[in-house]
């Protein structure tokens, strides 16, 4: 009994063991998983990325002159890394930072938002093929003719 | 004239964390008959596995099938894998693989010792406990750069290596908290109040353990001496000095010691697997595609871990099996709950550590 008093008055007098959140900064440790970064000029375009993401964080748009466009979803990601050990360029096209990621809101358009795009990745892809193929016979049936 | 009573625990009630509705035929307060439901958390993990995902990222998503051994299921899912591949890792990656799972049993144990002080209405030792936890949770942080969600694991290896500023912090961590678990040895073993709560009650014979097929701390609780570490050779476990914990009485009390015994046997072992690093490559390429069917064992905190991978040679596997040790041991359970007074149930269904979410995954 006398010792449970004395521990409970020694208590009032120590640390607190709980960090004051929103006031006090939580301390991230070094080499923190965080967001994937990607640098548009580096990029050699291979989709690596894109096929290995578990989640399926990475897209990308394809133009119909043959360019490629970036997308990458935040908050599907898992911050696994596996892309950045996919790309033959880490480090310059595509690495992981340690900044976390603020949670989404209504307007960043989580879900919808992305929704919209892996649609549109889609169908940007199947228009490509579609418009390669086509100029492809052409070119065969024009062949022969550049022979005779 | 019915002279019984059915009440229920669950599937919401204030002593649970997770989902799961037992229903009790009490007379008077002793609980006589038991029935369980644990399906309220189903995702579809396993056909999510076999029609959504490659087999390499596989590895990723089981992970997500528990918060807590999330570590245990990647392991076990990536054996199997690599034992239908053809490959072997090598003693580096294992013993890191081993570190991650050590670490991830001590903060689990914690967890369950913690939620036992709680349902048993000790509140203080309750937060004692789990500030206590924060010390592991730091270092596999630091480790895994994730504080739940480790993504340590891969098919060939393991994506972080272990830097000797980390090994410090592992050492450093560890000391700190063997201190603590001998404090809490001597609180679990001598506290009065707590022995009130513990002692006697929510016993499993070791008849019983046989019979309904008891595993992991419940039958080792028991006597029952089966745990998977001993039992399989895919981990060096006896050379980092591993020994099985059993005790007898198969009370409350003892499954808490089991527990806490186990924790010291791990901080042990992840010293010994620190200052014993072998050298070598963490991670190795693995090439070709899974033919074949393989199944895996792995002790995970809370017992016997099963997976069944199958594939046919395809990106996309045939079938992934998941057999959590909860599933396994609720037969055991319901059996422990019969005779006890019904204000006893949430500290025994603590002193279980069931986890829901792997049950139903």
């Amino acid at each position: 009994m006398f010792k449970a008093m004395v521990e409970a008055f020694k208590n009032l007098f120590k640390p607190v063991r709980t960090i004051n959140y929103p006031a006090q900064e939580i301390s991230l440790p070094n080499g923190y998983r965080g967001l994937i970064e990607h640098d548009h000029e580096a990029c050699i375009y291979c989709d690596k990325c894109e096929k290995v993401c578990p989640p399926g964080a990475i897209l990308f748009y394809q133009h119909e002159e043959g360019g490629k466009e970036y997308h990458y979803n935040p908050w599907l990601c898992i911050y696994c890394g596996e892309c950045v050990r996919a790309c033959p360029k880490p480090d310059e096209a595509l690495w992981q930072s340690e900044t976390k990621q603020q949670s989404g809101v209504k307007e960043d358009g989580v879900n919808e938002g992305w929704f919209v795009w892996e649609e549109a990745c889609k169908e940007s892809r199947e228009a490509y093929a579609a418009a390669k193929k086509e100029r492809k016979p052409k070119m065969k049936s024009e062949e022969p003719l550049c022979v005779s | 004239m019915k002279k019984t009573i059915q009440i229920p625990l669950g599937s919401q009630h204030i002593s649970l964390l997770e989902p799961i509705r037992f229903k009790f035929e009490c007379e008077n307060e002793t609980i006589i008959g038991v029935d369980a439901d644990v399906g309220f958390v189903h995702r579809g993990v396993e056909l999510a596995c076999t029609r959504s995902f490659e087999f390499k990222q596989v590895g990723y998503v089981v992970a997500r099938v528990c918060g807590l051994c999330a570590i245990t299921h990647s392991l076990a899912y990536t054996l199997a894998a690599e034992k239908l591949l053809g490959y072997v890792a090598n003693d580096r990656i294992k013993y890191l693989r081993m570190l991650m799972v050590e670490l991830d049993r001590i903060h689990s144990h914690l967890l369950c010792l913690a939620h036992t002080a709680e349902n048993a209405g000790f509140e203080a030792l309750f937060m004692q406990i789990m500030g206590d936890r924060e010390l592991v949770m730091e270092v596999q942080e630091a480790i895994s750069g994730n504080r739940v969600q480790f993504d340590y694991i891969c098919i060939g290896g393991v994506n972080r290596d272990l830097t000797s500023e980390l090994c410090d912090l592992v050492r450093k961590n560890l000391m700190i908290l063997s201190e603590k678990v001998e404090v809490l040895i001597g609180l679990f073993d001598n506290n009065w109040s707590l022995s009130l709560k513990y002692k006697g009650i929510g016993v499993l014979s070791l008849e019983d353990a046989y019979t309904y097929n008891a595993l992991g701390p419940l039958a080792r609780a028991s006597g029952l001496a089966t745990d998977v570490r001993a039992e399989t050779s895919d981990f060096p476990y006896e050379a980092l000095g591993y020994t099985m914990i059993v005790e007898s009485t198969g009370d409350i009390h003892a499954r808490n010691f089991v527990r806490l015994r186990e924790i010291v046997n791990s901080i042990a072992m992840c010293r010994n697997i620190v200052d014993n690093l072998p050298m070598g490559e963490i991670q190795e390429k693995v090439k070709g595609k899974p033919k074949g069917e393989e199944i895996v064992r792995i002790e995970a905190p809370r017992g016997e871990l099963f997976y069944l991978v199958r594939g046919n040679g395809a990106n996309i596997l045939e079938r992934v099996r998941i057999k959590t040790p909860t599933f396994s041991g609720i037969p055991a359970m319901m059996e422990v709950f019969k005779g006890s007074q019904y204000a006893d149930a949430p500290a025994i269904l603590a002193s279980f550590d069931p986890c829901m979410s792997c049950t139903a995954k």
